[in-house]
């Protein structure tokens, strides 16, 4: 390469990486982009919306034209007061950003461990997220294809076309905690992108969990952090294991927004297992220090 | 029939005044009403289903009478009530209405039996008996509290038929349809058509019923009577409904008269589907006629007419025998199934739904109707074959490998039609037990190989949860599941959802546990 050349691509480079950021942000945090924007506040759409503002808005993330597919936990058949789910009106605000990015279709989908019919409707989700103008769908057994993933903890395992092949995936967790994987965050959350007897997964959990967190890899994780379960996940049942946070949290690397979010339950990063396993697999880094750009409204 | 019927037509003239041509309409309209509840019998998610097959159910006076028979205890349900009103009061007054005009399996049979080739079939004049001899047996074992007639009546054996072999046939029908046009590399319309009717039309899942091969070839022959042996065979000599209505309509005040141009060419009797035209009118048999008026078409001769008069009570000769010998098998059958060491008591494992009332009275009142399995959302309701014991064949059991009971669901108590399983409120619902789970250390991972897996915790939908941890102080062995049997309800989905291959190592076994 030229010296010139060189010097005229660094030039190029460094504005590229510099002045949109400025633009875009609206506020200068050094020359590191933040990838994780934590906002704390109410209503959740605000909230929501503010958090992905902080990252460069949606259109950072999702085109004109795009098939985005969105991925919120709908896990359980319980209302949305109770933590199981993601909240519907965080669904509802992050499918209307994508609407106003451009974006084609964006399908909003779980595979969930009780009756979907009545996980989608008592969450909430399905009609707020229909509202919003998302396509609510149910997973098609024929739509799973086996994947091979000569992972950690799979060597191969069943995975909705829809979500690998999706032009954008963003995804969509709530924080709760679990008996068996600690937390369940956004890295869990994949577990429900997943078909097959789930429940064999659990031999080797944090490794699984890492192996479909390296193979989907979101544009965009919003984890809903309004309340969060702290007893009894990840199921719930009584509003007493509840708390009130009003945090929602938008990033790009899913080791961060999961390390961020044990925080929120007083839990060092290395306590979660697979968040400690994905960093090792070099899926995102688990140190937050200058990464994280703050908002209340 | 046909052919004669246009043969008639040309001949005779056209029969303006006949009500028998709006009869196709009507069944028709009959069969879909039923179709279409049929299938509504699912709760698409919301915690009340829209409709319910259950209207049919209710309406059946030969199920509903032998169950309150049987378990000494009239339907309280209002619904029930002014359906059977309804039914009874139409059949006393007008006759057989019901079998010629509503029955969808009436008209099934009718529909199956055009195609059958030249004419209707040689009657079996003697054979009509069997019906009433059939009922007999039902109306005696449901006196002495063995409840039968749900196994032959037709509403009954057309729902239980529909749910555990017809819909779910149909549904894998449907669905390897989507999978040729998706192999058609058509995908998107394959991905267009399912993602449309999904949740509406298609269910979630294939049902899956065990029984389905022996339900569905019960009635495949049935129908198929109709071709190999006569026109609505069932109907004339087996239906034990149609017994009871014909003897309910015994005294009715619509009758069949002859007037004097008759010349006993004997075409209303070929082609009376009740088998009740016999000739001249004296020897018209009440019971046996449905009411279609199709013989006030054949006539050639416009003698035949349909009107109301005073009511007589034809002879009705069943042979005093052959009765008594019918009630004997019944009251016998009872005492035969009363003797039977009852299911429970070696080791009967079955889980009853939620609401279920106490087994006795369960066998007493359950329909065998399949309605609470069609409604079933995860489909673990399955229809028992011994598991109950003879008397519970076809009863449904909860088997949690199949499916779990749903927390919060409550829709097999809204369809059922006798009570059999109560309604229960959601709050009811959530501390119903039906059962216990037990671990079997033997097999669970953490117990008997040290490996990690708490799914049954996880599932768990108790709050607190039933299923809890147990960590070893200092150890480093994987935490392992505990029941706490006095949060536990049974629901089984620590059973369903269990890794173990196999049989899972979490057994829900019937009953609440030792705390409750």
């Amino acid at each position: 390469m030229e010296r010139r050349e060189f010097i005229r691509t660094l030039l190029m480079l460094s504005a590229a990486a510099f002045l949109p950021w400025n633009g875009l942000i609206g506020a200068a945090e050094g020359a590191a982009a933040a990838d994780l924007a934590v906002c704390r506040g109410a209503p959740p759409e605000k909230a929501t919306r503010a958090a992905v503002e902080a990252l460069g808005g949606m259109r950072r993330f999702v085109g004109p034209g795009d098939v985005v597919v969105v991925k919120p936990n709908i896990g359980w058949d319980r209302a949305p007061e109770f933590g199981a789910n993601t909240h519907p009106r965080v669904v509802a605000e992050v499918v209307r950003l994508c609407r106003e990015a451009g974006a084609k279709r964006v399908r909003v989908m779980d595979n969930p461990v009780a009756d979907p019919q009545r996980c989608y409707r008592h969450s909430g989700i399905a009609e707020a997220a229909a509202r919003a103008g998302g396509e609510v769908v149910f997973m098609e057994e024929r739509r799973f294809r086996e994947v091979r993933l000569s992972g950690l903890g799979l060597r191969s395992w069943p995975v909705y076309r829809d979500v690998l092949e999706a032009d954008k995936v963003i995804n969509l967790p709530v924080a709760k905690t679990h008996g068996s994987s600690v937390l369940t965050l956004g890295m869990k959350n994949w577990m429900g992108a997943a078909g097959g007897w789930r429940g064999r997964m659990h031999l080797r959990l944090h490794e699984s969990i890492v192996d479909l967190a390296l193979l989907i890899r979101p544009a965009l994780v919003v984890l809903d952090a309004t309340r969060i379960m702290v007893a009894n996940g990840p199921q719930g049942g009584a509003l007493g294991d509840v708390r009130r946070l009003d945090t929602v949290v938008a990033g790009t690397d899913q080791v961060a927004v999961d390390a961020f979010a044990a925080a929120l339950f007083g839990l060092r990063p290395q306590d979660v297992p697979y968040i400690a396993l994905a960093q090792q697999a070099g899926l995102g880094r688990m140190e937050l220090k200058g990464r994280v750009r703050h908002l209340s409204l | 029939m046909r052919e004669e019927r246009t043969g008639t037509r040309a001949s005779g003239g056209a029969k303006g005044s006949s009500l028998s041509r709006f009869r196709p309409y009507c069944q028709l309209f009959f069969l879909l009403l039923f179709l279409y509840l049929f299938l509504g019998t699912a709760g698409g998610g919301a915690d009340e289903t829209a409709r319910s097959v259950k209207v049919f159910l209710d309406l059946d006076p030969l199920l509903q009478g032998t169950a309150a028979l049987a378990a000494r205890s009239l339907p309280s349900d209002p619904s029930v009530l002014a359906a059977l009103g309804v039914v009874v009061a139409v059949t006393v007054l007008l006759g057989r209405v019901f079998c010629g005009w509503v029955c969808p399996f009436g008209t099934l049979h009718d529909a199956v039996g055009s195609l059958r080739k030249g004419g209707g079939g040689r009657g079996r004049p003697s054979l009509f008996r069997v019906k009433y001899l059939i009922l007999v047996f039902f109306v005696f074992a449901a006196l002495f509290g063995l409840q039968t007639a749900s196994f032959l009546d037709p509403l009954s054996l057309l729902t239980r038929s529909l749910t555990l072999a017809v819909w779910p046939a149909f549904v894998f029908g449907a669905e390897r349809s989507l999978d040729l046009i998706h192999a058609a590399s058509l995908e998107g319309t394959a991905d267009l058509v399912g993602r449309a009717l999904r949740g509406s039309i298609l269910p979630l899942r294939q049902p899956l019923f065990s029984q389905a091969l022996a339900v569905g070839l019960l009635l495949f022959l049935l129908l198929a009577l109709n071709v190999v042996l006569e026109r609505r065979f069932w109907c004339r000599y087996l239906c034990p409904l149609g017994a009871l209505l014909g003897l309910l309509g015994r005294w009715s005040v619509a009758r069949r008269d002859v007037a004097k141009g008759c010349d006993e060419c004997r075409r209303c009797e070929r082609g009376c589907p009740g088998g009740a035209a016999v000739g001249r009118e004296g020897a018209w048999k009440g019971e046996e006629c449905v009411l279609c008026l199709g013989c006030d078409d054949l006539c050639p001769k416009n003698a035949v007419s349909f009107g109301f008069s005073r009511p007589r009570s034809p002879a009705l000769d069943l042979g005093r025998r052959r009765v008594l010998t019918s009630a004997l098998a019944g009251a016998a059958a009872a005492a035969l199934v009363r003797v039977e060491t009852p299911a429970a008591s070696v080791g009967g494992g079955a889980l009853r739904p939620p609401g279920s009332l106490p087994e006795g009275a369960f066998l007493k009142t359950c329909l065998r109707c399949g309605a609470c399995m069609k409604v079933c959302p995860t489909g673990g309701l399955q229809p028992a074959f011994l598991e109950k014991g003879v008397e519970g064949l076809w009863t449904p059991i909860l088997v949690p490998r199949v499916g779990h009971c749903e927390y919060h669901c409550t829709l097999c108590g809204q369809v059922c039609s006798t009570g059999a399983i109560r309604r229960l409120s959601r709050g009811e619902k959530a501390s119903f037990t039906i059962g216990l789970a037990v671990i079997d250390t033997n097999r669970c991972l953490p117990y008997a190989h040290d490996l990690p897996c708490l799914v049954c915790e996880e599932v768990c939908p108790t709050s607190p949860k039933a299923v809890t941890l147990v960590r070893e102080t200092g150890g480093r062995r994987p935490p392992r599941p505990r029941v706490e049997s006095s949060r536990c309800v049974g629901c089984g989905i620590c059973e369903a959802k269990c890794p173990v291959e196999g049989r899972a190592a979490v057994n829900v076994l019937p009953g609440p546990g030792p705390a409750a």
